[in-house]
């Protein structure tokens, strides 16, 4: 089983791109399952047509324990099991404990021993600001973290506070940095920019993509570019990327 | 303080007719009150059952006064530590390393290593998702001859989830190792108490030939060790059920759930149970039965009419012993106990068509601070939270069964009833000692 965080700083694209990447793998025959862990809930809302999905936090809030597993889980595009984690309610609450509440859960409720997925996402809100975020780099979590950052100075600040974490975690046996998503905003030298933290933080940037309206095009269709628009460039570079995820985890796809 | 502010006593919601209760919950949980009858034990209690252990509770500063007491009124101060949890923990998010480094330091300056070291971590570890597995670990592998276990001192895990008394029960026996089983050794387990060696489940199991084994009476930590080489974990309080199905799983010792029963077919099927896997032939109880009713009327002989009181800490069938009483003829008048097991189902509804003005009385209500009662009637209490909340100093002062069991635990009870009946007791100076029968001064 393959695990896999996505950081990086808020609206920087991250779901967007989970999602194609699950999409592509799923293409590919691979199980997978998407974990949104955004208090909003919507990391994985392209894999359903848009529609809102019940979350781990909102079961555990009404049900206390008395569900089961699959309550948690709703099975979208090419089979790829969606899980939200959901979070507090606005203004009050702790997201971080949110995330952590909802990992266990999932754990408790043997999702990854009953699924058995190929590849396990984790999409996780901006930056790391306490202990619930980092919960998915822990050792039983992901294996691997990429951080989607643009040329803009606050993404680059955000994923190097993001490797920093990743750093500082050194020796406990938590993920490892796989690599930097270069998610473009056209912003000036921003290929050199992002080339240089990854220069900084020993690491490499192991997939770009285009900025191009086929992106929102889709979204607005609640669907991926993989599903909507299959044969597209921007359709392509996610395939792409995914495949370069997958050989950073030591997996390669015919 | 709370105080009454209408000048009235009023149980509505604290009391209840057991016709009107209902299963599993009789009371609305809220606010609740902790009466000063402290002779059930705690986690501190339980967790000195392991011999040469030393226990180290993590948390902030106010949470550790009730542990720290427990420790020093056991006479062991000398096993117990404590790593204060301050707010710059939480802002710097070194909690893991508070734990690792107040661990090694508590180590450095300890007269003498101990063989295994409980650490009771707490509701903030909790919320804030701390690394334990980071945690011991790296605690394992700096002291690879030191046993780490880990154990929870956290209040939020009271009403959801595993309770923090079966966890406990359940952590006691985490520390055994997988080891060759001899087969003709058999544990009891999940009990703060010896059970009576005049019952018949000890003398089953002693009479075949088999050793028996129990944390209570371990004096060595290998003696503890050596309770992995057990073939099968007997459990009778409902609280060490998953105790016994956890080593089944973990060890593979199979494990015999016989509850704890005043009834007399229940008695019978367990103890069954046991000689079938003992495999021995079906005993006979008819003699063991004959002595049990024998007390029974005893005792009803002298205790006559006289209102009974009972509570959950004093055994863990309240219901089954009330139903056994009234069945006999006793005047049981009152039962204490704030949730009824899933055991007691069918005593509870037994009750309920056949006594259903006996009144079922919460022991945490926030009502019950004001309900203590010093009636001028002579009433008869069986546990201590019992006999604090009638004002009787006629109590049978026993916690969780007191190690009684089947038959003879019956015939025992009502010679301990009859002896309480008899005999006063200074109430308020015996059940303010926590942990009776643990080795508190």
């Amino acid at each position: 089983m393959i695990k896999i965080a996505v950081y990086g700083k808020g609206g920087i694209g991250k779901s967007t791109t989970v999602s194609n990447i699950s999409a592509a793998l799923a293409q590919q025959g691979m199980k997978v399952m998407q974990i949104g862990c955004d208090p909003k809930a919507d990391s994985t809302i392209t894999l359903h047509n848009g529609i809102m999905i019940p979350t781990v936090l909102d079961l555990i809030r009404k049900k206390s324990n008395g569900f089961f597993l699959e309550d948690m889980i709703t099975v979208g595009y090419s089979g790829i099991l969606c899980v939200e984690a959901g979070g507090p309610t606005p203004g009050l609450g702790c997201a971080g404990r949110g995330i952590i509440a909802a990992l266990e859960k999932l754990k408790e409720k043997g999702a990854y021993k009953i699924y058995n997925p190929d590849v396990v996402l984790y999409d996780i809100l901006g930056d790391v600001v306490c202990g619930g975020f980092s919960m998915p780099m822990r050792s039983g979590y992901a294996d691997k973290v990429f951080i989607v950052t643009s040329g803009e100075n606050m993404a680059i600040h955000a994923a190097a506070n993001i490797a920093m974490a990743i750093e500082n975690f050194r020796g406990r046996g938590y993920a490892q940095l796989g690599g930097l998503i270069l998610n473009r905003r056209n912003v000036k030298n921003e290929e050199k920019k992002v080339q240089e933290l990854a220069d900084d933080i020993n690491s490499g940037i192991i997939g770009i993509l285009d900025r191009s309206e086929i992106v929102q095009q889709a979204e607005e269709l609640n669907k991926t570019v993989v599903e909507a628009f299959p044969d597209s460039d921007m359709a392509m570079q996610y395939k792409i990327l995914a495949l370069n995820l997958l050989k950073s985890c030591g997996k390669e796809l015919d | 303080m709370l105080k009454i502010v209408n000048g009235k006593q009023d149980e509505a919601g604290a009391g209840i007719l057991i016709k009107d209760a209902k299963f599993p919950s009789p009371f609305v949980s809220g606010l609740e009150y902790s009466p000063p009858a402290r002779g059930a034990w705690n986690i501190v209690h339980t967790g000195m059952l392991i011999p040469k252990s030393h226990q180290i509770f993590i948390c902030t500063q106010g949470c550790l006064r009730g542990v720290v007491l427990t420790a020093a009124e056991m006479n062991a101060a000398n096993r117990f530590s404590t790593i204060a949890v301050r707010e710059n923990n939480v802002l710097d998010g070194d909690m893991e390393s508070l734990i690792i480094d107040g661990v090694t330091d508590i180590l450095s300056k300890l007269k003498a290593k101990p063989r295994a070291i409980l650490i009771f971590t707490s509701c903030i570890h909790h919320f804030m998702g701390c690394d334990l597995k980071l945690v011991y670990r790296t605690l394992r592998e700096r002291f690879p001859d030191i046993d780490f276990t880990d154990c929870y001192m956290n209040p939020i895990m009271r009403k959801s989830g595993m309770t923090p008394d079966q966890k406990m029960r359940q952590q006691l026996y985490s520390l055994l190792k997988p080891v060759s089983v001899h087969k003709k050794c058999i544990n009891i387990i999940g009990n703060n108490l010896p059970t009576e060696e005049s019952s018949e489940l000890v003398r089953m199991i002693i009479e075949n030939g088999f050793e028996l084994k129990d944390i209570t009476g371990c004096k060595t930590y290998e003696q503890y060790l050596s309770m992995a080489e057990s073939a099968a974990n007997i459990s009778y309080n409902p609280v060490a059920r998953i105790s016994g199905d956890t080593l089944q799983t973990r060890l593979s010792q199979k494990h015999l759930y016989l509850p704890l029963s005043y009834d007399y077919a229940e008695i019978e099927s367990n103890l069954n149970q046991l000689a079938a896997y003992l495999h021995i032939k079906t005993p006979d109880f008819t003699e063991e039965k004959a002595k049990a009713e024998k007390a029974l009327k005893s005792a009803k002989e002298i205790i006559g009419d006289t209102p009974i009181a009972i509570d959950y800490t004093a055994t863990m069938r309240p219901m089954g012993l009330a139903r056994l009483l009234i069945e006999h003829g006793f005047n049981v008048a009152a039962v204490y106990a704030d949730t009824i097991n899933e055991e007691e189902r069918q005593d509870f509804i037994w009750l309920k068509e056949n006594s259903p003005i006996m009144k079922l009385y919460s022991t945490v209500h926030v009502k019950m601070r004001f309900l203590s009662q010093n009636s001028h009637k002579k009433l008869l209490a069986i546990g201590q939270k019992a006999a604090y909340f009638t004002g009787t100093s006629y109590f049978v002062n026993i916690v969780e069964g007191g190690g009684m069991y089947g038959f003879d635990g019956i015939y025992r009870l009502m010679q301990l009833m009859e002896e309480a009946f008899l005999r006063e007791k200074d109430t308020k100076s015996l059940i303010q000692v926590k942990g009776l029968g643990c080795c508190s001064l």
